[in-house]
């Protein structure tokens, strides 16, 4: 009984409203961070056309108002478009979904890597690497997933993609974000993720320990690899590190981004400033949030003549606590906020920083982290940037600067290949609130025929529908043609 | 007396196969899951779906007229901190790092394999012990003073156990009489108890020390009336243990899927708020107790 009410509170947890991490209803994953440099593959930084790399600018914290800024008059690019930040909480609605198959087999594996640092105390649960596969009978291709920032390897969005993909014949992988705390953990080389370069090849390290301990019967004749969000970012970098790799080359075959970022940087300080202007930026700020939420959850509740707080009740209030604008910003910053503070607490650990965690002392396993955790609910991402992120990379990375790691984070690193090589694709919206008008054209321009832009689906909105599907396994084909204008 | 040695060896040879076997493949280990029903899964949510939005058309009139006049309406200063009244912490923590555990090692392993038993009978088992628990909330709503909803629990018991075959098939939802459980806990938390410090129950996790009093106390009901003579035979260990496995199949959670080391302050978090929600809701006309400022939830 006491389980059951756990596992209600976590879906109220993934519920938009609270915190932000696993299954079902409509949380927003987003963009992580920073870094990259040059002893890599194609990566140099090749920054002609389109974009400049643009310059982060920290969220301003500023209490106005949210909708003025956030109202629905916004250009389809721009924080402002309602139906997007809808798109964005809720996804795809059922009826509009691809169809799906009855069934698809599913295991997961754990996989402890050998290059792995030690664990800390704290993260006792996250020695081991966790992934999920689903095997076709017969040989097949293999597609790899990457879930978005902050995503464990079977989010609601993963499990989607899974089903249209294992329906279409595929072999399917489906693997976390690197700025998953387990894999921060288990997989990551530095402790600090973020880094695109840096992360993805923690990612292909690991994909190609996974591959070869697969079970034998599993046999697979090609291989693809897709990821949404920062893990559609993450896929495209994979590709392009397989493609310069000697011994134990995968041959990744194609690669699609879904909804991914162009400047790992300036998407996220977006969302810092969604932070700042849909909630505020202070510790008061957050109380009030919850406050109101709590309040408005209690009254719905009391109304409702319900006796148990149930799952049904909470996709009730889901739809009716988020009405204005300002609350779906909320409820998408919030969410984003949360996988940060993870992020941030497993960088801070790991490099010694010294914000939550004092270096001296690391939390013993019975340690209570309630005050590492209030303090990060109040920390951005340009606070992650400025006190663990750079100063890590700015030791590691000879010759690096501050500005010289926000261009490292930039999909120009493998601008080259996406722009000559004729197997990277992408799926994006021109509402998607992770890029502005200038990102979206530079994608445009360098992927040329191999893009396609729905008119609307936010973030991740649209993940799941019938026409991203039907085209995403056409790019995965090399099917792909783009719709006549 | 060989037949015992043979069987004595074939359980020392697995157990050191195993062990074996857990040594070759320790860096690697893959477990097989129940498969996914993605096509049935989104049937399900549009069916949720479309009837989520014939419930907000109509929701208008139920929550502005009639209730609003009648219960004052809880305002953000109601709202208890968020901070949560955890006095046993370090034992909670610990209490939860062995459920976790226990959960990956065999809990949820066994949960799994049961998931695989055809749905109609998992159905049955669920159907059957939900009946079992209306003799709770008979007993508790009367004791909360609702004498309606004991009515028609009563009503559900009476009926599921006869038409419904001894409580297999609810058949009482289609008499629109819709199960709603109800234990001890909410009966003290209707005559104002407060809900305590959190505590984490070995096996049964997040509680609070009134939700962990509700349990021991339904339990004890359920023990003293011994419908069916189910809960004093000897049997009765198999019956609890179908129960606790039913319960777990039941439950889409995961210990630590989150990856989060802040994953206890989470959960205690949100518990303790859906149960302060839900005595908000139990305690109707009367205003809800409140937290004063600066004192942790729950104390």
């Amino acid at each position: 009984m006491r389980l059951i009410v756990c596992a209600l509170t976590m879906t109220l947890g993934s519920a938009p409203i609270a915190h932000g991490e696993t299954q079902p209803l409509p949380a927003t994953r987003s963009e992580p961070p920073p870094a990259a440099q040059s002893q890599t593959p194609s990566a140099t930084p090749s920054d002609d056309g389109s974009g400049a790399p643009p310059e982060t600018q920290p969220a301003a914290p500023s209490n106005a108002p949210s909708a003025a800024l956030l109202a629905a008059t916004g250009s389809p690019t721009g924080l402002a478009d309602s139906a997007a930040l809808r798109a964005t909480v809720f996804g795809t609605p059922p009826q509009d979904m691809a169809p799906l198959p009855e069934t698809v087999p599913l295991s997961e594996i754990n996989i402890a890597l050998p290059w792995a640092n030690p664990v800390p105390a704290v993260y006792w649960f996250d020695r081991k690497l966790r992934v999920w596969f689903s095997a076709q009978k017969k040989p097949a291709p293999l597609a790899i997933v990457i879930a978005g920032t902050g995503g464990d390897g079977n989010t609601s969005k993963l499990s989607i993609l899974r089903g249209a993909l294992y329906g279409a014949g595929y072999h399917v992988l489906t693997m976390p974000s690197p700025t998953f705390p387990g894999f921060i953990v288990s997989t990551s080389s530095t402790g600090v993720s973020g880094d695109l370069l840096q992360d993805s090849r923690d990612l292909y390290a690991a994909i190609q320990q996974i591959l070869a301990h697969l079970p034998r019967r599993v046999r697979i004749t090609d291989i693809d690899v897709l990821g949404y969000s920062l893990g559609g970012a993450n896929a495209a970098v994979v590709k392009s590190i397989d493609a310069t790799t000697g011994t134990g080359k995968l041959h990744i075959h194609r690669a699609v981004m879904i909804n991914p970022p162009v400047s790992l940087i300036t998407s996220i300080s977006r969302l810092d400033k969604l932070f700042a202007i849909s909630i505020g930026s202070s510790d008061a700020d957050i109380d009030r949030l919850y406050r109101q939420l709590y309040a408005e959850l209690a009254n719905l509740y009391r109304a409702s003549g319900k006796v148990e707080l149930d799952e049904g009740f909470l996709l009730a209030a889901a739809a009716t606590v988020l009405k204005s604008d300002a609350e779906f910003s909320a409820a998408i910053a919030l969410s984003f906020r949360l996988n940060l503070a993870d992020m941030f607490f497993a960088g801070d650990l790991y490099t010694g920083a010294g914000v939550v965690v004092d270096p001296r002392h690391p939390p013993r396993v019975s340690d209570s982290l309630e005050n590492a955790s209030r303090v990060l609910r109040g920390m951005a991402f340009s606070d992650y940037f400025s006190r663990v992120f750079a100063p890590y990379y700015l030791k590691h990375r000879t010759n690096s600067t501050s500005k010289s790691l926000i261009a490292d984070n930039r999909l120009d690193i493998i601008g080259d290949a996406l722009r000559d090589d004729g197997d990277y694709y992408a799926q994006t919206n021109s509402d998607d609130l992770i890029l502005d008008t200038r990102e979206l054209q530079w994608l445009k321009n360098t992927l040329g025929p191999r893009i396609v832009v729905y008119d609307h689906g936010g973030h991740l909105g649209n993940i799941g529908d019938r026409h991203q599907v039907a085209d995403m396994l056409e790019m995965l084909a090399g099917r792909w043609s783009p719709p006549a204008p | 007396m060989t037949g015992r040695h043979c069987s004595v060896w074939i359980v020392l040879w697995f157990a050191c196969a195993s062990g074996l076997g857990g040594c070759a493949t320790q860096s690697v280990n893959i477990r097989s899951l129940p498969p996914e029903t993605p096509a049935a899964d989104n049937a399900a949510a549009a069916e949720n779906a479309a009837e989520l939005a014939k419930a907000l058309a109509s929701e208008p009139q139920n929550t502005g007229t009639k209730e609003t006049k009648a219960v004052p309406l809880v305002t953000p200063a109601d709202a208890p901190s968020m901070a949560t009244y955890d006095p046993w912490g370090r034992l909670n923590r610990f209490i939860y790092r062995f459920n976790a555990r226990f959960d990956e090692a065999l809990f949820l392993p066994i949960a799994n394999g049961y998931r695989r038993l055809p749905l109609p009978l998992r159905a049955g088992v669920h159907n059957f012990f939900g009946n079992l628990s209306e003799v709770d909330s008979i007993v508790n709503y009367t004791l909360q003073l609702r004498l309606v909803h004991g009515l028609r629990s009563a009503g559900r018991l009476l009926i599921n156990s006869t038409l419904g075959l001894g409580g297999l098939f609810d058949v009482a939802k289609k008499f629109k009489l819709p199960s709603a459980p109800t234990g001890l806990s909410a009966t003290l938390a209707t005559w104002g108890v407060h809900p305590g410090p959190y505590l984490v129950i070995p096996l049964l996790g997040p509680s609070t020390l009134r939700d962990g009093i509700g349990v021991v106390g339904d339990f004890g009901v359920s023990h003293a009336v011994d419908i069916a003579h189910l809960y004093r035979a000897n049997e009765s260990w198999y019956l609890e243990g179908l129960n606790l496995i039913d319960q777990r199949a039941n439950v889409d959670f995961r210990y630590y899927s989150s990856g989060s080391p802040f994953e206890y302050e989470t959960i205690r978090f949100l518990y303790v708020r859906k149960r302060l929600i839900e005595d908000a809701g139990l305690s109707r006309g009367r205003q809800p107790q409140k937290t004063p400022h600066g004192v942790p939830a729950g104390e």
